[in-house]
Formats: structure tokens, C-alpha cells, sequence
């Protein structure tokens, strides 16, 4: 895993129906350390998928510059990996064979990757649906999934867009659980989008505040780890720091 | 109205244990009626046969060898021209399916052609090629074409762009990509094409046949109106559902039960 930094980063779109260039994102400057979690808030439609997905490569950039490792980002490619609100699983593939699509594509052999898929499956808990088919899963699993099969490719950066904000409010929490355990064993680079206050709170070690295309401000989360729900949800510390970006949000 | 709740009681349980029930039962009402008809000899008898003299009909065909070899004719020419309709449709449909120039090009022309009725072309094929095999194989592919280029192109669109953003950043090739998520996504609109493409291209083969064939099912049924013999054409008209009946549910069916329900991607029916 490695660093991942924002330079002076814009967006402008040309708007059809008014005939305008419109302006998403303005001058996002970042720096992401290796090993860190940096979570991005903000109301809607103030430009934080727009970000990911420009890091992600799936959408030009149009002012300033990505860098991963020192390189400059020139589209999509596998040293960033991504999980999608949308889980985007392939369908037609069972669950290892998703998981091992990465390692697949890369040319690693098939000894090779049935050890990658038993270590991932594994690690988040889903050894028992290693040949389902995604259709015949949970969504919370189907999440899981696409977040093992992002890791299992080995990025050098996590981007995350909104994974979790699809499933139900107790399976939500879960999984928030288990990708804290997960990030505190591994320490992955990661960039994790999402409107959730508490969420980016409890997840990250950084939280951004984004406005209108800016960034408003950035706010340490110095809690403790390990981290879990049963020791946060009547901690002092988490209330007053999701008070804190909860106001920021509010007034961006 | 009780008896009937157990009648039908009675149907669905049966019809859970043997599946192929299901498609038979249905017709019996039908064919009773067929019979009373019949019986009542409002029509005269070789205007509207009963359904036993058509049974006996259908026996001595089989029995003479006629039915199977015509039948077998019809299959090999259905087959022949549907593998090569879909062995240029698919690819067609592929490049037309990933080249927006291309598929700008050539859509209005596809759907231009595809108006053009199967049988409309027969006219001009039988100045062209003459009452032939090559008439025949020139409808059927004309016909199994457009449906499956058209819905190969359809499947390939309605691929959900995140599943290609996903292969991108996983490492996947263009070349990859294409095979290892847009035409996985693609198939079930595939299968559905080819679905309709082989229901015209039956329909289709059975009215060239009629016009240009020496032999087939479409021969047979026209023939025996020569002949007066209604029994025949009914024996013809039979044997048409019959066949698509099981072409469909025990070819096409499974295929889409293994791939799009499996998947989710279809929901079953």
C-alpha cells in the first residue's frame, strides 16, 4: 500500500442546457499517507464521487493532478482498487471466482489464486459461499465481497465510494466492524467516501469535510483502536467529534 | 365448486411430480372440443377431420417413413441456416455492439432490412437463385439474423457501466473486458434474440417451403391440399407446434434457466 496525493485537483463540466462551464470540484489539494484512512464527507452534490472517481481514473480530470506512489493517474488501472456502492460483482461469476478476477487478470496462476481466494474468503467470514453466485447472496455479503476482491488484488490504494450505504442499519455496523478489523490488521491506503457522519468517524483517522467542490476542512480522529460500536456508541470523544463534522457538514 | 378445487388440487400435484404434464393437460379440453366438433358433422368430414382420423393419419405417415424424413429435411435446413445466421449475427453484432461509428452507420440500415419481412424476399430470391436450397438457406438466416444482432447489440449497452469500471480497475484488458464481462452481460438478450430468431426462422421455413420446396413439412402440408387430404395438413400444423414446443422448452429454456435466472439477471417466470 502506498501514498496517494490530491494536487490542486479540479473539475469543470461543459452544462448542455445552459450552455455553461460548471465547476464540481475547485482546487482540492490532499495528501493520503501510506497506511492511512481518510474518510470524505459532505452534503450531495458537492462533489465527493466525483473525486473518487477521478482517482479511480474513470472520469478525466481537468485541472491539477493525481498521484499514487509517486505516479500520475492517467485512467483506471489496478494499482487503485474500488468498491462500489452498487457492489458491482460480476453476475456470472461465482464469489471466488470474483474475488480472484484481479489476480486473474494479472496472470497469477491457479494454485496461486485458489490461496488468495481461501485467505480472502476467510478473512471476511464468507469461506462458506465460495461458489454461490452473487444473485444468491445477502446484500451485507455481496458488500463483503466487493470489498475482498478490491484487497485481494493488492492496490496500493482502497477507494471506497458509499459501500455501505445500501444495506440495512444493523448490517451496516457489521460491516463498518469488520472493515475496522480489517484496516487495523492490514493497514491499507484508504479513501473511503460517504454522506454518514458517524460513519467516517468511527471508520477513519482523518475525516474531509467537502463543500461545493472545496474542501472545507479536515478533522483528526484521534480515537483508540481497536474500534467497535459497544465501546463507541456512549463514548464521549466520538460524540463530540461527530458533533463537530456534523456542524461542518450542516453549514457547508 | 369443491370438486373443482380438488380437481385442480389433483393437477397441481401431479403436474409438480412430472413437469411434462403440465404442457400436455392443458390441450385435452382443447382437443375435446376439436372432437365434438367433428362429431356433430357440421362441416363435412374431409373438411374437418376428428382428431382420430388425424392420429391415424400422422401413424401412416410415420409408418410409410414420410413424416420422419420430412421432418428431418425441415430440422437440417432450420439448423443449417441458423448456425450460420448466428455464426455472422453474433460477431456482427459485437463490432456494431462496441463501435459507436459503426453503430451509427449501420443501425437504420438494420432496421431498414429487418422491416422487410422474410417472405417478402422470396419474389426476388426465386428470380435470383430459382426454387432451391439456396432460396430456403437465404430466408431462414435472413430471418434468425436481425433479431440477434439487434438484441446482441441491446445486451451489450444495457451491460451496467460500473461492472466495466470494476474489470478496469481490477487490471482487465479491453480485450478482456469484452469477454470476460460484456458478453457474459450480454448473453441473456442473446438468448432471447436467438429465441425469436429461431421462431421466425421455423415460420420462415415452413412458407418458403410451401413456395419453393420439394420436400419438408411446409411441402407436405401444401401437398396434401393438392390432394385433398385435410387430415395431412392437420398432421403438418400438429407437428409445427409440436416441434417448436419442445425446441423451446427443452433447448432454449434450460439454457436460460443456467445463465441469466441463475445469475439474477432474469428473473424466472
Amino acid at each position: 500500500m502506498k501514498s496517494l496525493a490530491l494536487e490542486n485537483l479540479s473539475k469543470t463540466y461543459f452544462d448542455p442546457y445552459r450552455g455553461i462551464q460548471h465547476t464540481a470540484i475547485k482546487d482540492v489539494s490532499l495528501k493520503v499517507n501510506e497506511g492511512d484512512f481518510v474518510a470524505v464527507v459532505g452534503p450531495s452534490g458537492c462533489g465527493k464521487s466525483t473525486i473518487l472517481n477521478m482517482i479511480a481514473g474513470f472520469v478525466p480530470i481537468t485541472g491539477g493532478r493525481i498521484l499514487v506512489d509517486g505516479r500520475e493517474v492517467k485512467g483506471p488501472g489496478p494499482d487503485r482498487g474500488v468498491v462500489f456502492q452498487s457492489h458491482a460483482l460480476f453476475p456470472w461469476k461465482t464469489v471466488t471466482e470474483n474475488v480472484t478476477f484481479g489476480p486473474k487478470m494479472r496472470g497469477v496462476g491457479k494454485a496461486e489464486r485458489a490461496k488468495i481466494a481461501e485467505e480472502y474468503l476467510a478473512l471476511a467470514g464468507l469461506s462458506h459461499a465460495a461458489d454461490k453466485y452473487p444473485a444468491e447472496l445477502s446484500g451485507g455479503m455481496q458488500q463483503r465481497v466487493g470489498v475482498v476482491r478490491a484487497l485481494a488484488n493488492n492496490p496500493d490504494v482502497l477507494l471506497m465510494d458509499e459501500p455501505f450505504a445500501s444495506v440495512d442499519a444493523q448490517t451496516r455496523m457489521t460491516l463498518q466492524e469488520e472493515l475496522t478489523r480489517i484496516w487495523e490488521e492490514r493497514r491499507p491506503t484508504v479513501v473511503f467516501i460517504t454522506h454518514d457522519v458517524t460513519e467516517a468517524v468511527f471508520l477513519a483517522n482523518r475525516v474531509v469535510v467537502l463543500s461545493k467542490g472545496h474542501v472545507l476542512s479536515e478533522v483528526d480522529i484521534p480515537l483508540e483502536r481497536p474500534r467497535s460500536w459497544d465501546k463507541l456508541n456512549e463514548d464521549d470523544q466520538f460524540k463530540a467529534l461527530s458533533n463537530k463534522v456534523l456542524q461542518l457538514v450542516r453549514s457547508a | 365448486m369443491i370438486a373443482l378445487y380438488s380437481i385442480w388440487g389433483y393437477y397441481a400435484r401431479w403436474t409438480a411430480r412430472w413437469p411434462a404434464l403440465a404442457a400436455f393437460v392443458p390441450f385435452i379440453p382443447l382437443i375435446a372440443i376439436w372432437a365434438f366438433l367433428a362429431w356433430l358433422e357440421i362441416f363435412p368430414r374431409v373438411f374437418l377431420p376428428g382428431p382420430i382420423d388425424v392420429v391415424e393419419k400422422a401413424w401412416e405417415l410415420l409408418y410409410k417413413g414420410i413424416l420422419t424424413d420430412y421432418l428431418a429435411d425441415s430440422l437440417a435446413r432450420l439448423a443449417v441456416g441458423a448456425a450460420a445466421g448466428m455464426a455472422i449475427a453474433i460477431p456482427l453484432g459485437v463490432f456494431v455492439g462496441l463501435n459507436k461509428k459503426a453503430h451509427d452507420f449501420s443501425w437504420p440500415i438494420l432496421l431498414f432490412f429487418q422491416a422487410i419481412g422474410d417472405i417478402a424476399w422470396l419474389p426476388i430470391l426465386l428470380v435470383w437463385f430459382g426454387f432451391g436450397l439456396t432460396t430456403m438457406t437465404f430466408v431462414i438466416v435472413y430471418t434468425v439474423l436481425f433479431p440477434v444482432v439487434l438484441n446482441t447489440v441491446l445486451g451489450m449497452r444495457s451491460v451496467k457501466p460500473d461492472l466495466r469500471r470494476a474489470a478496469q480497475s481490477l487490471g482487465a484488458s479491453p480485450a478482456r473486458i469484452l469477454f470476460e464481462v460484456t458478453l457474459p452481460g450480454a448473453l441473456p438478450n442473446i438468448i432471447t434474440g436467438l429465441r425469436n430468431g429461431l421462431g421466425y426462422g421455423w415460420r420462415a421455413l415452413i412458407a418458403a417451403e410451401i413456395i419453393v420446396g420439394t420436400s419438408g413439412i411446409g411441402f407436405l402440408m401444401f401437398d396434401a391440399r393438392r390432394a385433398g387430404s385435410v387430415e395431412e395438413i392437420v398432421v403438418g400444423m400438429i407437428v409445427l407446434g409440436v416441434l417448436w414446443y419442445i425446441v423451446d422448452s427443452w433447448l432454449l429454456a434450460p439454457i436460460e434457466r443456467a445463465t441469466g435466472q441463475r445469475w439474477g439477471l432474469v428473473t424466472a417466470r
